[in-house]
């Protein structure tokens, strides 16, 4: 980067506010074409089951209805969806691909899985046709518990395989078995961690319009990653990819669920528009997102560490099951990462972790932010306070005595990460980062002088602090293209979609900082794959890191095209030149220079040929492929209170000291955090996803599924710490999801501590008021 | 959705099993039907309208099988309902006890019942289902017990 | 089809409507105005907040034909005719009280209502007047702190 950076580090208000603020920024529903039809989806109401009949004679009669389509009518387009993750290369790694079909055939496999498609020239049209559409469907025992799953005789969700059994890996570090004997202390417990919907305000929705004289598909589509959807949807219509434009325009939230691909929905509206030669749409309703968008759910974790009597862990063995729901399209990213940042910032030489995933019939689970990894997390930080409590040592010591140190870097920790890459830290610096959070909240003081006062006066307050890692900015790679317009403004496009992480500003500071040119004359052009249309998409805390680090390779290409022009139009070394203000000038003369505009001008000219090997204009497009991605770590604390008698719980205090390398704007980092947080207390404490024994959902809105409000979350404390990467030249590592990972561990930890004594131990997550009622009356009984 | 529970009948037993098999008689107990017919030597249809929450009025296509019958002793229920908002599957079993009591007989009524239900209706209602199912119960025993007596 | 009169942002409509659409359908299908939106239907997430008579509402549980003689403001009128962002806009933009942007219509209209009737509100008033909007981005960190800038309180 330049010298004085002006954007690096620079808290810039952003670029895309003025249109969301007065309601003209684009989403997906607002999306209106002449002529467009409405689409509703008939879908099952058995989790499992064999469909005998489906009839939609009637549906079809109704006035307002265009078409209905069934499996049958779908012909050879009828197919399952593709493996989006390949799992890894790793030894011994048993994978059954089982994907969902666009709609359902023969049988239905969970809740919510669409049947029939009806096409009306209103959503309510399409909605009151629903009715008319008569499904017969018998009805199979439902597979909802993990452990029944894969008992002998139970129903197969899918019968070509022996088991519902998706999927068998074991990763290992060191030689466990061969320690174990050797330690002062194991501790061993069962973890349950489940998780939820994604609960993006923005449901999904999907819109087609199909040029049949151009022969050109234009989809808007609430996805994390346009230009995969594109390529797909483009081989499997019988189309050139570049017949199809796919724009994701302004998407409101995505948190992982809107980058599973090739969604039913995805694939029938473009073929039903060609078919129909008409524009289509489809919006999801809040209660179809509970059954039709994927979520996460819930993992076992039988677990144990061995320990010396100082509190140093020899060692972990893990076994898990992971619930995939009814389809397994995403492959092993989700526990992958249960098992990589199970080991944390923590030394831990020998490792075994082993787990099975397993088909269920409900929803199929895919990334949601953390992804697996706060179930990693619960597990080590958990088994380290329940030893710390065994050992008599400090919780926070326990952390200190087993953290890597600053000379370790970079870290092999020999296993596998979902990049299929192995798991290696790439920097970071963890003890400063916990002594600073256990400062910030006051640690020592706390449960020295303040706790013992609070306890003698009946009340349960309780401290939590928690670490983690987090693997982020993984490849394969993003590309950017940059150029200066005539009118001296910039523009940047770029492959990654947004959904409200700020990239119409923070690529616009980057390259803003290499031209000189005001942060506000950046224009970011995202997700529209007419703009651009290589690369992948926003997942796994990459979009700043990968595509950032692309916009910032373009910008230092265009840089270079500006000083060897400028060199040559003003007859000066381009060593002895500047760029600032939206201008190219000599260093020592400022007043000799031309702006960007004027310059941008030459470089097309009317007269005169552009010589060989160069080419017009002042644009670049360069791309960014990381080796592997980079680690963002960091340390969570927390100060609660647990009403004894109501079981309801007070965030008093919550900090998070942050690691997530350079900072571009620490305003949109913070703000990645507060949300993070957010949702990892929803996860914590209010959100659960209620299923009974038949596999029917029965929260299935937000009346019922909790999302914490401003009156549940508190305000945050955060404070950031830098270890550049090493793996991008702007040394910026990942921020989406760290708020949520280690949420569940800091509020299982506080609350135990709360109520220290009594009895109470925390192996699960969620909790919640009668969760945590039905706990502390059980520990009352253990103990009388 | 397991509902189980006791209810005591005005009469005889033998009365209260003849109006507990007259599909004209259980159509008006039963609070939301708008039809209920015989189309076989132990087996009904019918339509209901039902409210839960906030779905009202949700029409339900419902098919009765007796089973298992005792007369006049014991019974069993196989419901098949299906609507636009969900389905509901499951049995119910009744026994009647008769009871002589000093103002005359009385029957005892213990039923236990299992139904399965499934689609928006348990997605939405789920908190209600009980409670609507109860008091469905409660008005159609009610309304029977009523009917008992004007009969005899 | 029902007859409806209504003033939205200032200007009449005259329209005839099926009795079963929605008020949120009516704004953003049949007036185009596509800033309010709608993010659960059952009127818990807040996101279709208009302003009815002055009082903030949720039109995704109103039908069209209730407003029909009422006067509504949505999203669209905060801003100048020319697109200055008005001071609580303004104020979100500084604080960062948005990301994704979904939701914000809904709070400015709760907040508009709610600032003009509570002109300074404490942080706990400020967080129970937002208990009924959902944000799954921001946490509300800085949804709260955009409403003290508002109030013209500063930021730390």
């Amino acid at each position: 980067m330049p010298a004085g950076a002006r954007y690096l580090n620079a808290r810039v208000v952003r670029n895309e506010d003025a249109r969301l603020l007065t309601g003209r920024a684009l989403f997906v529903d607002d999306v209106q074409l002449p002529g467009m039809l409405h689409v509703a989806f008939v879908r099952s109401e058995y989790a499992h089951g064999r469909i005998t009949s489906v009839d939609v004679s009637a549906a079809r009669q109704r006035p307002g209805v265009a078409a209905v389509y069934t499996a049958e009518d779908l012909g050879a387009y009828l197919k399952p969806g593709p493996i989006l993750v390949s799992p890894p290369p790793i030894p011994g790694l048993v994978f059954h691909p089982c994907t969902q079909l666009p709609l359902a055939k023969d049988k239905v496999r969970h809740v919510g899985e669409p049947i029939a498609m009806i096409v009306a020239e209103s959503r309510y049209v399409a909605e009151d046709a629903l009715r008319d559409v008569s499904v017969d469907i018998d009805p199979i025992d439902a597979i909802v518990d993990l452990e029944k799953g894969l008992a002998p005789g139970a129903p197969l969700i899918h019968e070509h395989l022996q088991s519902n059994a998706a999927a068998h890996v074991v990763q290992r570090k060191g030689d466990y078995a061969g320690v174990r004997g050797s330690a002062d202390l194991i501790v061993r417990r069962r973890f349950l961690y489940d998780r939820g919907v994604s609960a993006a305000m923005e449901n999904r929705a999907v819109a087609v319009q199909w040029n049949a004289r151009a022969e050109e598909l234009t989809i808007w589509d609430t996805t994390q990653a346009p230009i995969p959807i594109r390529n797909g949807l483009a081989q499997m219509l019988g189309l050139l990819e570049s017949q199809v434009n796919v724009i994701a325009p302004f998407v409101g939230g995505g948190f992982g669920p809107k980058i599973m691909m090739f969604y039913p929905e995805e694939l029938l509206l473009p073929w039903a528009a060609m078919r129909l030669n008409r524009s289509l749409k489809w919006t999801e309703d809040r209660q179809e997102n509970f059954y039709a968008t994927t979520q996460e759910r819930g993992q076992v974790h039988d677990a144990e560490m061995a320990l010396t009597k100082d509190g140093r862990i020899l060692g972990v063995h893990d076994v898990f099951l992971f619930d995939t729901g009814a389809y397994d399209p995403y492959g092993l990213t989700i526990p992958i990462n249960t098992q990589c940042t199970l080991l944390g910032p923590y030394d831990i030489p020998h490792y075994e972790s082993e787990f099975t995933a397993v088909f269920t019939n409900k929803t199929i689970v895919t990334p949601v932010r953390g992804a697996g990894r706060q179930h990693g997390v619960f597990v080590s930080e958990r088994l380290l306070d329940l030893a710390a409590r065994e050992l008599g040592v400090d919780r926070v010591e326990i952390r200190k005595r087993n953290l890597l140190g600053p000379d370790r870097f970079p870290v092999n920790h020999e296993i596998m990460f979902q990049d299929s890459a192995p798991l290696i830290y790439d920097s970071g610096d963890y003890l400063p980062t916990l002594e600073q959070a256990a400062e910030m909240i006051g640690y020592d003081a706390f449960v020295r002088d303040e706790q013992p006062k609070l306890r003698a006066a009946g009340r349960h307050v309780g401290i939590g602090v928690a670490c983690y890692v987090e693997g982020t900015g993984i490849g394969p790679y993003e590309g950017a293209r940059v150029t200066v317009e005539p009118s001296g403004k910039v523009r940047c496009a770029t492959g990654v979609g947004t959904q409200g992480q700020g990239h119409f500003t923070v690529f616009a500071q980057l390259v803003a900082d290499a031209l000189g040119v005001d942060v506000e004359h950046v224009k970011v052009v995202t997700g529209d794959t007419r703009e651009f249309h290589w690369g992948t998409g926003t997942f796994a805390s990459r979009g700043a890191v990968v595509a950032g680090s692309a916009c910032h390779a373009a910008a230092m290409a265009v840089r270079e095209k500006i000083l060897n022009l400028a060199s040559a139009v003003l007859n000066v070394p381009k060593e002895q030149l500047e760029l600032a203000d939206g201008r190219v000038f000599v260093a020592v003369e400022p007043d000799r220079g031309l702006s960007l505009g004027e310059l941008s001008a030459k470089a097309n000219p009317l007269r005169g040929a552009v010589r060989p090997g160069t080419e017009p204009g002042l644009e670049s497009t360069a791309y960014f492929g990381p080796d592997r991605g980079s680690t963002a770590s960091g340390v969570h604390a927390m100060i609660l209170e647990v009403d004894a008698e109501t079981a309801t719980v007070e965030i008093k205090r919550y900090l998070v000291v942050h690691d997530c390398g350079t900072i571009i704007n620490p305003m949109l980092v913070e703000g990645q955090i507060h949300g993070g947080v957010a949702h990892g207390i929803g996860n914590a404490f209010y959100e659960q996803l209620v299923y009974d024994e038949q596999g029917q959902l029965l929260n299935a809105s937000f009346m019922d599924y909790l999302i914490p409000t401003a009156t549940d979350v508190p305000s945050i404390e955060t404070a950031h710490r830098e270890t550049p990467s090493p793996y991008n030249p702007m040394g910026l590592k990942g921020v989406g999801e760290a708020g949520c990972i280690p949420t569940g561990a800091l509020f299982a930890q506080a609350v135990e501590d709360a109520l220290a004594g009594s009895g109470v131990e925390i192996t699960e997550i969620p909790l919640s008021p009668n969760r945590l009622f039905e706990l502390i009356e059980r520990a009352k009984e253990g103990r009388t | 959705m397991i509902l189980n529970g006791t209810f005591t009948f005005n009469g005889p037993r033998a009365k209260v099993w003849e109006l507990l098999q007259d599909p004209a008689v259980l159509a008006k107990a039963l609070p939301g039907t708008k039809s209920l017919t015989k189309v076989g030597e132990n087996s009904y249809e019918g339509v209901m309208k039902v409210s839960v929450g906030p779905m009202s009025a949700a029409e339900f296509a419902v098919n009765v099988e007796l089973k298992d019958q005792v007369p006049p002793e014991r019974f069993v229920m196989h419901v098949d309902g299906k609507g636009g908002v969900g389905f509901t599957k499951g049995t119910a079993t009744i026994e009647l006890l008769e009871i002589k009591d000093q103002a005359g007989p009385v029957t005892v009524m213990n039923y236990s019942s299992d139904m399965q239900i499934g689609g928006k209706i348990a997605a939405v209602g789920q908190r209600l289902l009980e409670s609507v199912g109860k008091m469905m119960t409660k008005q159609a025993l009610d309304a029977l017990n009523a009917e008992l007596k004007a009969r005899l | 089809m029902i007859a409806l009169d209504v003033s939205v942002n200032g200007v009449r409509y005259s329209r005839e409507v099926e009795p079963r659409l929605l008020l949120s359908d009516f704004l953003r299908l049949d007036l185009g105005l596509t800033g309010t939106h709608v993010g659960c239907e059952h009127g818990v997430c807040g996101a279709c907040t208009v302003l009815f008579d002055g009082e903030p509402v949720r039109s995704c549980i109103m039908l069209a034909v209730q407003a029909d003689g009422h006067d509504l403001r949505t999203v669209e009128s905060l801003a100048s005719p020319t697109g200055e962002l008005n001071p609580l806009q303004t104020a979100f933009r500084n604080a960062h009280g948005l990301q994704c942007g979904f939701c914000t219509p809904g709070f400015l209209m709760t907040l508009t209502a709610f600032l003009r009737d509570n002109p300074n509100p404490n942080d706990v008033e400020i967080r129970d007047a937002l208990s009924a909007n959902l944000c799954r981005c921001t946490g509300y960190h800085n949804i709260v702190e955009a409403t003290k800038l508002a109030c013209g309180r500063t930021l730390p």
